[in-house]
């Protein structure tokens, strides 16, 4: 059972037919790849199986729906005009994918710190991992080691690595979760990316 | 800690998303000009990317794509159908501000000048000029890379001229009243992509920029003593997909 948040915007409706699920990576590599040729289909096709990955990211972070939706619709836009730069050797798509999104979120969030209900609900769904519906654009094999990893870090520190990355803390904000001066904060965080690095490469 | 492992932390960071904003904005800058910083980003993308695996899809609302649609409709038609567009007002108003005493006298060249709001890929602070020869076809694409003064210009429906060439000249208020000359074109229609280094991003962002046919090596006067076409430089990408 997955946690709720109690922001109604922050809610995750089921999602409804799961598209995702129906595309590998290299289906959506391939879509990528077409709409590199300004293919217009293929890109009805790569929204399709990705946005519902996108939006869960993009919400988690700005906790806002037309916030969200707005993220969204210029991350799509963006795909659109940088489709041919997507270099599979370099990035898994969804990743690529992701990360455009997830950037202007953040970029979003920093501009606009002020625009997110609360920061309060974030801890609330900080909750460690919750497996969800067996992803295929996802290599699993290295999601668990991630999570492994992280795991492997002070019970702090997980949770810190997840505020920022999944919903978009500020060094600032933890500092301030967790009582700790800016550069503490700084230099904690620093030191679990860099313990994460070491095991993954272990 | 070394200089690359304190890199390696910001990149680190910058993925995670706590760099603070300068640093971040500087950093997503670069990355655009170095591919280097841009694969080792990726690579920070690709270690965390995992965490989003937790994270339930939401599905977006129908209306959603159809906005996106919209745009990028709008998009492809402001590329073909430039009179339509509101930069072309905004171009109109800067043509009239630029008067070349020989280009005004030859009305048959005297021409329209319009704006393609459109984003080279990859090019972050790209600005495109569309200079037109009528309401109908564009004459010359001129692409300008502010962060690296690098100017990219082609031929659309130009043609080389017999025993003329054309030259690409820049007009700015802090550069006095005339149009100073930014480089002629060579036989195969190009110009020195470094021509607009000795120029402050800021004036080239606000600069009308304009092609004249002159004799061949160029104007003998040092001005446009030929036919001119305009364009105003005009910010594409991020920009302009923006409040839609």
């Amino acid at each position: 059972m997955r946690l709720e948040s109690s922001t109604p915007g922050a809610k995750a409706r089921p999602p409804s037919g799961a598209a995702s699920q129906d595309y590998t990576a290299a289906d959506i590599s391939t879509l990528i790849g077409r709409v590199a040729k300004q293919d217009r289909a293929a890109f009805a096709e790569l929204y399709k199986a990705t946005a519902p990955k996108l939006l869960g990211v993009v919400l988690r972070i700005l906790k806002e729906r037309s916030w969200a939706d707005d993220v969204i619709q210029e991350a799509y836009l963006k795909v659109w005009q940088r489709a041919s730069l997507f270099d599979a050797g370099k990035a898994s798509p969804i990743t690529w994918l992701v990360s455009i999104a997830r950037n202007k979120a953040i970029d979003e969030l920093r501009k606009h710190p002020a625009g997110r209900t609360s920061t309060d609900d974030a801890m609330d769904e900080r909750v460690a991992r919750q497996p969800t519906a067996q992803d295929q654009m996802e290599d699993q094999q290295e999601v668990r080691k991630l999570n492994q990893c992280i795991d492997q870090l002070a019970k702090e520190r997980q949770d810190m690595v997840r505020l920022a990355y999944l919903s978009g803390w500020s060094r600032e904000e933890l500092a301030s979760q967790y009582q700790q001066p800016v550069n503490t904060m700084k230099t904690w965080l620093r030191r679990a990316l860099q313990d994460i690095k070491g095991c993954l490469e272990s | 800690m070394s200089e690359h492992d304190d890199l390696d932390m910001q990149i680190a960071e910058f993925v995670l998303g706590t760099l603070p904003v300068d640093e971040r904005k500087a950093l997503s800058a670069r990355r655009q000009l170095d591919p280097a910083l841009d694969a080792r980003i990726q690579q920070w993308e690709e270690r965390l990317a995992g965490m989003t695996d937790d994270i339930a899809p939401v599905q977006p609302g129908p209306e959603l794509f159809a906005e996106i649609e919209r745009v990028l409709d709008q998009q492809a038609a402001q590329a073909t159908q430039p009179d339509n567009t509101a930069s072309v007002v905004t171009l109109r108003r800067q043509v009239n501000l630029w008067r070349w005493s020989t280009a005004l006298t030859s009305a048959a060249a005297l021409v329209l000048v319009a704006v393609l709001a459109f984003q080279p890929a990859g090019a972050p602070e790209s600005f495109v000029a569309v200079f037109q020869h009528d309401d109908q076809q564009p004459a010359f694409l001129l692409t300008v890379d502010l962060q690296n003064r690098q100017l990219n210009i082609r031929p659309v429906t130009a043609e080389p001229q017999p025993g003329k060439s054309y030259q690409l000249w820049i007009k700015s208020d802090e550069l006095g009243p005339n149009p100073r000359s930014v480089g002629v074109l060579g036989d195969q229609m190009q110009l020195d992509q470094g021509a607009l280094k000795q120029y402050d991003p800021a004036l080239l962002r606000e600069a009308t920029f304009g092609i004249s046919l002159e004799p061949p090596g160029g104007s003998p006067t040092g001005q446009p003593t030929g036919p001119a076409i305009h364009g105003y430089l005009y910010p594409a990408g991020d920009g302009q997909s923006r409040g839609v």
